[in-house]
Protein backbone atom coordinates (compact mmCIF):
# COMPACT_ATOMS: atom_id res chain seq x y z
CA UNK A 1 0.00 0.00 0.00
CA UNK A 2 1.40 3.36 -1.00
CA UNK A 3 0.94 5.01 2.37
CA UNK A 4 2.29 2.14 4.44
CA UNK A 5 6.07 2.21 4.54
CA UNK A 6 6.35 -1.07 6.40
CA UNK A 7 3.93 -3.36 4.63
CA UNK A 8 5.91 -6.56 4.26
CA UNK A 9 8.98 -6.90 6.40
CA UNK A 10 9.11 -4.67 9.42
CA UNK A 11 12.57 -3.20 9.41
CA UNK A 12 13.60 -2.15 12.86
CA UNK A 13 15.31 1.18 13.26
CA UNK A 14 18.47 -0.62 14.35
CA UNK A 15 18.49 -2.65 11.20
CA UNK A 16 17.99 0.47 9.12
CA UNK A 17 20.88 2.13 10.91
CA UNK A 18 23.09 -0.90 10.28
CA UNK A 19 22.21 -0.87 6.57
CA UNK A 20 22.92 2.84 6.30
CA UNK A 21 26.29 2.42 8.02
CA UNK A 22 27.15 -0.46 5.74
CA UNK A 23 26.26 1.63 2.69
CA UNK A 24 28.32 4.51 4.02
CA UNK A 25 31.30 2.15 4.21
CA UNK A 26 30.98 1.51 0.49
CA UNK A 27 28.57 -1.41 0.17
CA UNK A 28 25.89 0.46 -1.76
CA UNK A 29 23.91 -2.72 -2.25
CA UNK A 30 23.00 -2.42 1.44
CA UNK A 31 20.68 0.41 0.39
CA UNK A 32 18.47 -2.00 -1.51
CA UNK A 33 16.13 -2.99 1.39
CA UNK A 34 15.77 0.65 2.39
CA UNK A 35 14.91 1.75 -1.13
CA UNK A 36 12.49 -1.14 -1.58
CA UNK A 37 10.79 -0.23 1.65
CA UNK A 38 10.34 3.47 0.96
CA UNK A 39 9.86 3.62 -2.82
CA UNK A 40 6.09 3.15 -2.63
CA UNK A 41 5.34 5.77 0.07
CA UNK A 42 7.64 8.26 -1.63
CA UNK A 43 5.80 7.72 -4.90
CA UNK A 44 2.28 7.60 -3.50
CA UNK A 45 2.35 10.28 -0.82
CA UNK A 46 5.18 12.63 -1.77
CA UNK A 47 5.82 12.66 -5.51
CA UNK A 48 2.64 11.76 -7.39
CA UNK A 49 0.28 14.05 -5.43
CA UNK A 50 2.63 16.94 -6.22
CA UNK A 51 3.10 16.11 -9.91
CA UNK A 52 -0.15 14.49 -11.02
CA UNK A 53 1.60 12.64 -13.82
CA UNK A 54 2.51 9.01 -13.29
CA UNK A 55 5.32 8.88 -15.84
CA UNK A 56 7.01 12.00 -14.47
CA UNK A 57 6.51 10.70 -10.94
CA UNK A 58 8.29 7.46 -11.79
CA UNK A 59 11.22 9.41 -13.23
CA UNK A 60 11.41 11.57 -10.13
CA UNK A 61 11.28 8.48 -7.92
CA UNK A 62 14.17 6.95 -9.85
CA UNK A 63 16.20 10.15 -9.54
CA UNK A 64 15.37 10.42 -5.86
CA UNK A 65 16.57 6.90 -5.09
CA UNK A 66 19.72 7.34 -7.19
CA UNK A 67 20.57 10.60 -5.44
CA UNK A 68 20.02 8.93 -2.08
CA UNK A 69 22.48 6.16 -2.94
CA UNK A 70 25.02 8.62 -4.34
CA UNK A 71 24.84 10.90 -1.30
CA UNK A 72 24.40 8.33 1.44
CA UNK A 73 27.82 9.22 2.88
CA UNK A 74 26.53 12.72 3.62
CA UNK A 75 23.59 11.40 5.63
CA UNK A 76 23.99 11.73 9.38
CA UNK A 77 22.13 9.22 11.50
CA UNK A 78 20.14 11.03 14.18
CA UNK A 79 18.32 8.13 15.76
CA UNK A 80 15.35 8.54 13.39
CA UNK A 81 14.37 6.87 10.18
CA UNK A 82 16.09 7.83 6.95
CA UNK A 83 12.65 8.46 5.42
CA UNK A 84 12.51 12.24 6.13
CA UNK A 85 15.85 12.60 4.35
CA UNK A 86 14.56 10.65 1.35
CA UNK A 87 11.37 12.67 1.37
CA UNK A 88 13.32 15.90 1.35
CA UNK A 89 15.29 14.74 -1.69
CA UNK A 90 12.04 13.80 -3.43
CA UNK A 91 10.44 17.19 -2.74
CA UNK A 92 13.51 18.95 -4.08
CA UNK A 93 13.32 16.86 -7.25
CA UNK A 94 9.62 17.64 -7.68
CA UNK A 95 10.39 21.30 -7.19
CA UNK A 96 13.06 21.05 -9.91
CA UNK A 97 10.55 19.49 -12.31
CA UNK A 98 8.06 22.31 -11.77
CA UNK A 99 10.76 24.93 -12.08
CA UNK A 100 12.15 23.41 -15.28
CA UNK A 101 8.77 22.95 -16.91
CA UNK A 102 7.68 26.41 -15.75
CA UNK A 103 4.20 24.99 -15.54
CA UNK A 104 3.39 26.66 -12.29
CA UNK A 105 5.40 29.43 -10.77
CA UNK A 106 2.89 29.66 -7.97
CA UNK A 107 3.40 26.02 -7.09
CA UNK A 108 7.16 26.25 -7.19
CA UNK A 109 7.12 29.27 -4.94
CA UNK A 110 4.63 27.70 -2.58
CA UNK A 111 6.66 24.53 -2.28
CA UNK A 112 9.70 26.47 -1.15
CA UNK A 113 7.72 27.52 1.89
CA UNK A 114 6.11 24.15 2.29
CA UNK A 115 9.35 22.15 2.54
CA UNK A 116 10.62 23.25 5.96
CA UNK A 117 7.17 23.07 7.49
CA UNK A 118 6.50 19.52 6.40
CA UNK A 119 9.94 18.01 6.67
CA UNK A 120 11.11 19.05 10.09
CA UNK A 121 12.67 15.80 11.38
CA UNK A 122 12.03 16.65 15.00
CA UNK A 123 8.29 16.82 14.46
CA UNK A 124 7.99 13.26 13.17
CA UNK A 125 8.52 10.04 15.01
CA UNK A 126 8.99 7.71 12.10
CA UNK A 127 8.38 7.08 8.44
CA UNK A 128 4.95 5.59 8.99
CA UNK A 129 3.75 8.63 10.82
CA UNK A 130 5.18 11.04 8.28
CA UNK A 131 3.53 9.21 5.40
CA UNK A 132 0.19 9.01 7.24
CA UNK A 133 0.27 12.68 8.16
CA UNK A 134 1.11 13.65 4.64
CA UNK A 135 -1.64 11.50 3.19
CA UNK A 136 -4.17 12.98 5.61
CA UNK A 137 -3.06 16.53 4.79
CA UNK A 138 -3.44 15.92 1.06
CA UNK A 139 -6.81 14.29 1.54
CA UNK A 140 -8.08 17.11 3.74
CA UNK A 141 -7.18 19.65 1.07
CA UNK A 142 -8.89 17.57 -1.59
CA UNK A 143 -11.98 16.99 0.54
CA UNK A 144 -12.30 20.66 1.41
CA UNK A 145 -12.21 21.52 -2.25
CA UNK A 146 -14.75 18.80 -3.04
CA UNK A 147 -17.15 20.35 -0.54
CA UNK A 148 -17.09 23.57 -2.55
CA UNK A 149 -18.26 21.84 -5.72
CA UNK A 150 -21.87 21.54 -6.82
CA UNK A 151 -23.41 18.21 -5.80
CA UNK A 152 -23.48 16.71 -9.29
CA UNK A 153 -19.90 17.65 -9.94
CA UNK A 154 -18.80 16.20 -6.62
CA UNK A 155 -20.71 13.01 -7.31
CA UNK A 156 -19.23 12.71 -10.80
CA UNK A 157 -15.70 12.91 -9.38
CA UNK A 158 -16.43 10.49 -6.56
CA UNK A 159 -17.97 7.88 -8.84
CA UNK A 160 -15.46 8.06 -11.66
CA UNK A 161 -12.13 9.01 -10.06
CA UNK A 162 -12.41 7.71 -6.51
CA UNK A 163 -14.69 4.68 -6.84
CA UNK A 164 -13.42 4.18 -10.40
CA UNK A 165 -16.78 3.03 -11.77
CA UNK A 166 -17.09 2.76 -15.54
CA UNK A 167 -18.57 5.65 -17.50
CA UNK A 168 -21.67 3.57 -18.17
CA UNK A 169 -22.18 2.84 -14.46
CA UNK A 170 -21.60 6.45 -13.53
CA UNK A 171 -24.12 7.63 -16.11
CA UNK A 172 -26.65 5.07 -14.87
CA UNK A 173 -26.20 6.17 -11.26
CA UNK A 174 -26.77 9.80 -12.22
CA UNK A 175 -29.63 8.97 -14.60
CA UNK A 176 -28.00 10.59 -17.63
CA UNK A 177 -26.53 9.51 -20.94
CA UNK A 178 -22.85 8.68 -21.19
CA UNK A 179 -22.29 11.83 -23.26
CA UNK A 180 -23.88 13.96 -20.56
CA UNK A 181 -21.83 12.24 -17.89
CA UNK A 182 -18.68 12.97 -19.88
CA UNK A 183 -19.61 16.65 -19.87
CA UNK A 184 -20.35 16.53 -16.13
CA UNK A 185 -16.98 14.99 -15.34
CA UNK A 186 -15.16 17.39 -17.64
CA UNK A 187 -16.79 20.39 -15.97
CA UNK A 188 -16.33 18.86 -12.52
CA UNK A 189 -12.56 18.52 -12.97
CA UNK A 190 -12.33 22.04 -14.34
CA UNK A 191 -14.33 23.35 -11.37
CA UNK A 192 -12.19 21.36 -8.94
CA UNK A 193 -9.03 22.81 -10.41
CA UNK A 194 -10.37 26.35 -10.12
CA UNK A 195 -11.44 25.96 -6.49
CA UNK A 196 -8.31 24.09 -5.46
CA UNK A 197 -6.03 26.67 -7.07
CA UNK A 198 -7.91 29.61 -5.56
CA UNK A 199 -8.00 28.10 -2.09
CA UNK A 200 -4.45 26.98 -1.53
CA UNK A 201 -2.47 28.03 -4.59
CA UNK A 202 -0.94 24.62 -4.26
CA UNK A 203 -1.08 21.51 -6.34
CA UNK A 204 0.35 20.53 -9.68
CA UNK A 205 -2.17 22.47 -11.70
CA UNK A 206 -1.51 26.15 -11.11
CA UNK A 207 -1.97 28.71 -13.83
CA UNK A 208 0.16 28.07 -16.86
CA UNK B 1 -12.08 34.49 -31.49
CA UNK B 2 -11.83 32.53 -28.29
CA UNK B 3 -12.27 28.81 -28.71
CA UNK B 4 -13.47 26.24 -26.25
CA UNK B 5 -9.85 25.13 -25.73
CA UNK B 6 -8.83 28.66 -24.87
CA UNK B 7 -11.45 28.71 -22.13
CA UNK B 8 -10.82 25.26 -20.68
CA UNK B 9 -8.46 26.44 -17.97
CA UNK B 10 -9.31 30.10 -17.66
CA UNK B 11 -13.00 30.37 -18.50
CA UNK B 12 -15.92 30.11 -16.08
CA UNK B 13 -17.29 26.62 -15.50
CA UNK B 14 -20.99 26.37 -16.46
CA UNK B 15 -23.62 24.94 -14.13
CA UNK B 16 -24.37 21.22 -14.48
CA UNK B 17 -27.69 21.94 -16.17
CA UNK B 18 -26.26 24.23 -18.84
CA UNK B 19 -26.59 22.75 -22.32
CA UNK B 20 -23.13 21.91 -23.71
CA UNK B 21 -21.98 23.22 -27.07
CA UNK B 22 -20.90 20.68 -29.70
CA UNK B 23 -17.29 21.73 -29.09
CA UNK B 24 -17.61 21.12 -25.36
CA UNK B 25 -19.29 17.77 -25.98
CA UNK B 26 -16.40 16.71 -28.21
CA UNK B 27 -13.80 17.91 -25.75
CA UNK B 28 -15.58 16.21 -22.86
CA UNK B 29 -15.67 12.94 -24.73
CA UNK B 30 -11.97 13.22 -25.59
CA UNK B 31 -11.16 13.90 -21.94
CA UNK B 32 -13.35 10.98 -20.82
CA UNK B 33 -11.39 8.67 -23.10
CA UNK B 34 -8.13 9.98 -21.68
CA UNK B 35 -9.41 9.23 -18.18
CA UNK B 36 -10.40 5.74 -19.36
CA UNK B 37 -6.89 5.08 -20.61
CA UNK B 38 -5.28 6.56 -17.53
CA UNK B 39 -7.39 4.40 -15.22
CA UNK B 40 -6.28 1.41 -17.29
CA UNK B 41 -2.64 2.44 -16.82
CA UNK B 42 -2.22 3.42 -20.46
CA UNK B 43 -1.88 7.19 -20.31
CA UNK B 44 -1.13 8.38 -23.86
CA UNK B 45 2.10 10.34 -24.10
CA UNK B 46 0.70 12.97 -26.44
CA UNK B 47 -2.21 15.26 -25.54
CA UNK B 48 -2.98 18.95 -25.42
CA UNK B 49 -1.58 21.03 -22.56
CA UNK B 50 -5.11 21.70 -21.28
CA UNK B 51 -6.02 18.04 -21.29
CA UNK B 52 -2.77 17.21 -19.53
CA UNK B 53 -3.48 19.78 -16.85
CA UNK B 54 -6.96 18.39 -16.25
CA UNK B 55 -5.67 14.83 -16.27
CA UNK B 56 -3.14 15.80 -13.62
CA UNK B 57 -6.02 17.09 -11.49
CA UNK B 58 -7.75 13.73 -11.87
CA UNK B 59 -4.56 11.85 -11.01
CA UNK B 60 -3.94 13.94 -7.91
CA UNK B 61 -7.47 13.25 -6.68
CA UNK B 62 -6.99 9.53 -7.28
CA UNK B 63 -3.51 9.47 -5.72
CA UNK B 64 -4.71 11.26 -2.61
CA UNK B 65 -7.38 8.64 -2.14
CA UNK B 66 -4.87 5.83 -2.54
CA UNK B 67 -6.15 4.78 -5.95
CA UNK B 68 -2.78 5.06 -7.64
CA UNK B 69 -0.06 2.72 -6.52
CA UNK B 70 3.35 1.94 -7.88
CA UNK B 71 3.34 -1.48 -9.52
CA UNK B 72 5.80 -3.89 -7.83
CA UNK B 73 7.64 -4.38 -11.13
CA UNK B 74 8.07 -0.63 -11.56
CA UNK B 75 9.20 -0.32 -7.97
CA UNK B 76 11.85 -3.01 -8.46
CA UNK B 77 12.95 -1.37 -11.68
CA UNK B 78 13.25 2.03 -10.01
CA UNK B 79 15.39 0.56 -7.23
CA UNK B 80 17.61 -1.34 -9.67
CA UNK B 81 17.99 1.70 -11.93
CA UNK B 82 18.88 3.88 -8.95
CA UNK B 83 21.54 1.44 -7.74
CA UNK B 84 22.94 1.04 -11.25
CA UNK B 85 22.97 4.78 -11.81
CA UNK B 86 24.70 5.43 -8.51
CA UNK B 87 27.29 2.74 -9.15
CA UNK B 88 27.96 3.92 -12.69
CA UNK B 89 26.73 0.80 -14.42
CA UNK B 90 24.11 0.45 -17.14
CA UNK B 91 21.11 -1.85 -16.74
CA UNK B 92 20.82 -4.41 -19.53
CA UNK B 93 17.19 -3.71 -20.28
CA UNK B 94 14.13 -2.11 -18.81
CA UNK B 95 12.38 -5.41 -18.39
CA UNK B 96 15.06 -7.59 -16.91
CA UNK B 97 16.24 -6.87 -13.43
CA UNK B 98 19.92 -7.70 -13.03
CA UNK B 99 21.12 -8.50 -9.51
CA UNK B 100 23.59 -5.87 -8.44
CA UNK B 101 26.20 -8.45 -7.43
CA UNK B 102 26.33 -9.70 -11.00
CA UNK B 103 26.41 -6.14 -12.25
CA UNK B 104 29.53 -5.52 -10.17
CA UNK B 105 31.20 -8.50 -11.81
CA UNK B 106 30.20 -7.18 -15.21
CA UNK B 107 31.85 -3.90 -14.38
CA UNK B 108 35.25 -5.66 -14.34
CA UNK B 109 34.60 -7.83 -17.38
CA UNK B 110 35.96 -5.39 -20.01
CA UNK B 111 39.18 -4.96 -18.03
CA UNK B 112 39.64 -8.70 -17.71
CA UNK B 113 39.14 -9.17 -21.46
CA UNK B 114 41.52 -6.30 -22.27
CA UNK B 115 44.19 -7.68 -19.91
CA UNK B 116 43.94 -11.20 -21.32
CA UNK B 117 44.18 -9.86 -24.89
CA UNK B 118 47.29 -7.89 -24.03
CA UNK B 119 48.95 -10.96 -22.50
CA UNK B 120 48.17 -13.10 -25.56
CA UNK B 121 49.53 -10.41 -27.90
CA UNK B 122 52.73 -10.06 -25.86
CA UNK B 123 53.24 -13.83 -25.84
CA UNK B 124 52.79 -13.99 -29.64
CA UNK B 125 55.35 -11.22 -30.21
CA UNK B 126 57.85 -12.94 -27.88
CA UNK B 127 57.33 -16.25 -29.70
CA UNK B 128 57.94 -14.67 -33.11
CA UNK B 129 61.06 -12.97 -31.78
CA UNK B 130 62.47 -16.20 -30.38
CA UNK B 131 61.74 -18.26 -33.50
CA UNK B 132 63.51 -15.81 -35.86
CA UNK B 133 67.00 -17.34 -36.72
CA UNK B 134 69.75 -15.37 -35.03
CA UNK B 135 67.24 -12.97 -33.59
CA UNK B 136 68.89 -10.09 -31.75
CA UNK B 137 72.35 -10.97 -33.07
CA UNK B 138 71.89 -10.89 -36.83
CA UNK B 139 74.31 -8.83 -38.93
CA UNK B 140 72.19 -6.46 -41.06
CA UNK B 141 74.74 -6.57 -43.87
CA UNK B 142 74.57 -10.35 -43.99
CA UNK B 143 70.83 -10.24 -44.61
CA UNK B 144 71.12 -7.86 -47.56
CA UNK B 145 70.33 -9.34 -50.95
CA UNK B 146 73.37 -10.22 -53.00
CA UNK B 147 73.67 -7.35 -55.53
CA UNK B 148 76.66 -5.60 -57.01
CA UNK B 149 78.15 -2.97 -54.76
CA UNK B 150 77.58 -0.21 -57.32
CA UNK B 151 73.83 -0.82 -56.98
CA UNK B 152 73.84 -0.17 -53.27
CA UNK B 153 73.91 2.93 -51.11
CA UNK B 154 77.54 3.43 -50.09
CA UNK B 155 80.02 5.96 -48.80
CA UNK B 156 81.74 8.29 -51.28
CA UNK B 157 84.92 8.48 -49.20
CA UNK B 158 86.76 5.98 -51.36
CA UNK B 159 85.77 7.89 -54.48
CA UNK B 160 86.66 11.37 -53.30
CA UNK B 161 89.49 10.53 -50.94
CA UNK B 162 90.91 12.91 -48.34
CA UNK B 163 90.12 16.54 -49.14
CA UNK B 164 93.11 18.82 -48.91
CA UNK B 165 92.53 22.17 -47.23
CA UNK B 166 93.36 24.13 -50.39
CA UNK B 167 90.70 22.10 -52.31
CA UNK B 168 87.98 22.54 -49.69
CA UNK B 169 86.13 25.08 -51.84
CA UNK B 170 86.09 22.80 -54.87
CA UNK B 171 82.93 20.93 -53.83
CA UNK B 172 81.32 21.06 -57.28
CA UNK B 173 84.01 18.92 -58.85
CA UNK B 174 83.63 16.35 -56.07
CA UNK B 175 79.88 16.31 -56.58
CA UNK B 176 80.46 15.82 -60.33
CA UNK B 177 82.71 12.86 -59.57
CA UNK B 178 80.19 11.26 -57.27
CA UNK B 179 77.34 11.95 -59.74
CA UNK B 180 79.27 10.37 -62.60
CA UNK B 181 79.97 7.28 -60.50
CA UNK B 182 76.38 6.86 -59.46
CA UNK B 183 75.16 7.47 -62.99
CA UNK B 184 77.47 4.76 -64.16
CA UNK B 185 75.95 2.33 -61.67
CA UNK B 186 72.44 3.33 -62.76
CA UNK B 187 73.28 2.73 -66.41
CA UNK B 188 74.73 -0.67 -65.65
CA UNK B 189 71.58 -1.68 -63.83
CA UNK B 190 69.30 -0.28 -66.49
CA UNK B 191 71.12 -2.09 -69.25
CA UNK B 192 71.03 -5.32 -67.21
CA UNK B 193 67.19 -5.18 -67.42
CA UNK B 194 67.18 -4.59 -71.13
CA UNK B 195 66.60 -0.87 -70.87
CA UNK B 196 63.43 -1.22 -68.82
CA UNK B 197 63.14 0.77 -65.61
Amino acid sequence: MASEPATTVELELEQEQRLVEEAQKGNLDAMRPILERYAAPLYGTVILPRLGDAASAEEVLRDTLATAVEKIRRFTWQGKSIYPWLRQIAINKVYDVHRQSKRSRKLADAMVHEIPAESDPASHADAQLIADQERRAHRDRIDETMQQLQDRYRTAIELRLIQELSREDCARRLGVTIGTFDVLLFRAVRAFRKHFGERAELGPFGDT
Amino acid sequence: MATQDDDTLTGAVPDPETEPSPAELAHARRFAELVDKTLAGRTPPAMSADDRTLLEVATVIRATHGSVELAPSKQRQAVEDALHQAMGTVPTSRGAVVPIARAQARRWAPWVVAGASTLVAAAAIALLWLRTPGAGHANPVARRPAVPEEWTSRSADALVGPIARDHAGDASSRIDTIFADRLDGFRTRRLARGGKP
